[in-house]
């Protein structure tokens, strides 16, 4: 199998790759010994993942790469009898679980997991090709990468750093996340992409650190994107472009909006399909969005339900959460905890803010909320927070009960369910 | 975590009522619908005195009946607690 198939993927090979602390090039990544193919390739560090992705990019073969902690034992069973071999990556070191069936090997074929946010994470087909979805030639750029390896998002900023030359790559382990600001000043990381969970967690703990970053290139997606977070980080950066994506493992990087503004304008929606452009189709359908996308996983060709809810403000649509999680009905007034999180965001002193639906007499449900404060404004109340909330939602969507919690919690996968 | 009294729930009462701006009358016979106390500060009631005592109330126990005054909600709502 080996140098059977060398992908112009490698137009990067030369770019540098900040991993681990040390400053290295895809070309001079350690090589993980010969895969087999197919091979699910578990990994703790950021310098594997990317070693089993030049391994795949030189030789093409099957493919999936994920955290060990993301993939428990019986998923692992799953993958040995799905025909995977489970290799457990460590440095120069791997321990290998043959695959339980033997089948024909997908060559080139690239598996995702999806996050599991709606259940237990599915299998996506995928190539580097159908990943790569940056294709335009970039400025040079180093990107910041810290997303967990082997998701959609994560795959979006290595494949730009494997097919374009002049775009390296600065690697945050779990273990960074705190300080990943000094970490990306020192290498002079000029393009970050999280989740906006992610960039209020590093507001929250240090802007002055974060305003030391050079960024020239803001990328927020995997979770809704509201007004209050683009508008901190414009104000942080003024220099910057700031760009909000929606993208998943199924549909692939179907939005892309750089006007600094939450949704997408209402005039993208029912566009006449434009083969020549990569251009995916965006409808509406009751509450949920529909997306046609050219970036599809493998078999999920033609309308996709994505399970979003949207809701229509002015001439933009605003994606406000998932349709099981996001509608709270209220004594049959319903309310989106999308919005209602918006308009707590957007008080100064909230940090951070999950709202949900809790169980009350009369009404069915209730709107709550948990709260994470900014400590340098002030001390601010509950009371606070609903008389802010009263003068912008229905008496219905004010949260009556707001907790606050000391930090803002974060998931591996840097978003935090909200 | 131990019952609420009513004293505690009547405080409990208040600053649903103060949190919308409203004082709550000293006077239990005080009409609910006069001094603005609506379904919704009742829901936000009952999840006051959940968060209090550290359990959920049971409200398919009780049965039917009116709740037009301030001593009405006390009523109930220590009855709740028992049920």
């Amino acid at each position: 199998m080996s140098g059977r198939r060398r992908s112009t993927a490698l137009i990067g090979d030369d770019n540098t790759v900040v991993v681990g602390g040390k400053t290295l090039t895809w070309r001079t990544l350690h090589k993980l010994p010969q895969l087999p193919s197919p091979a699910a390739v578990l990994v703790d560090n950021g310098a594997d993942a990317l070693a089993a992705v030049r391994h795949h990019a030189v030789h093409g073969t099957e493919l999936l790469v994920a955290t060990s902690s993301r993939v428990d034992l019986a998923m692992r069973e799953e993958l040995g009898e799905s025909g995977f071999a489970v290799v457990l990556a460590n440095g120069d070191e791997h321990s290998v679980t043959p695959a339980k069936l033997k089948r024909v090997e997908e060559s080139g074929r690239v598996w995702l997991l999806t996050s599991g946010s709606t259940g237990r994470p599915k299998r996506i087909g995928h190539t580097l090709e159908s990943l790569t979805t940056v294709r335009g030639k970039q400025q040079p750029r180093t990107w910041l990468v810290p997303y967990s390896p082997g998701t959609y998002a994560w795959w979006q900023v290595i494949t730009i750093s494997l097919t374009q030359a002049d775009q390296g790559l600065v690697v945050i382990e779990p273990s960074e996340l705190e300080t990943w600001p000094a970490i990306a000043a020192e290498h002079g990381v000029t393009a970050a992409s999280g989740t906006p969970t992610f960039w209020r967690q590093t507001i929250f703990r240090d802007s002055e650190a974060l305003a030391k970053v050079p960024l020239e290139q803001i990328t927020l997606g995997g979770e809704p994107v509201d007004q209050a977070i683009l508008d901190q980080l414009a104000e942080l950066f003024p220099q910057a472009r700031i760009s909000w994506i929606y993208a998943s493992s199924e549909v692939g990087a179907s939005i892309v909006v750089h006007d600094g503004k939450a949704g997408f304008p209402k005039a993208w929606l029912d566009r006449d399909p434009d083969p020549a452009s990569e251009r995916p189709v965006l409808s509406v359908d009751g509450d949920e969005l529909v997306i046609a996308s050219p970036h599809h996983g493998a078999g999920l060709e033609g309308a996709h339900r994505t399970g979003d809810r949207v809701e229509f403000v002015g001439d933009r649509v605003l994606i406000t959460g998932r349709l099981d999680t996001d509608e709270i009905n209220v004594g049959g007034s319903k309310v989106s905890a999308g919005l209602v999180r918006n308009v707590l965001m957007a008080h100064p002193a909230v940090a951070w803010a999950r709202v949900f639906a809790r169980k009350a007499p009369l009404v069915g449900r209730m709107v709550a909320a948990e709260v994470v404060l900014n400590p340098d404004l002030g001390p601010v109340t509950d009371a606070d927070l609903v008389q802010w909330c009263t003068n912008r939602l229905p008496d219905y969507g004010v949260p009556r009960r707001i907790r606050f919690l000391a930090e803002i919690p974060q998931k591996e996968t840097l978003k935090s369910d909200v | 975590m131990s019952e609420l009294t009513r004293a505690q729930i009547r405080d409990l009462m208040g600053e649903v009522m103060k949190a919308q701006g409203k004082e709550l009358p000293s006077d239990d016979s005080a009409d609910l619908r006069e001094i603005g106390f609506r379904s919704l500060d009742f829901s936000e009631l009952a999840l006051r005195v959940e968060d209090e005592i550290g359990d959920e109330l049971n409200f398919d126990a009780p049965g039917l009946r009116q709740i037009a005054k301030v001593g009405d909600v006390l009523d109930f709502i220590e009855q709740l607690q028992s049920a």
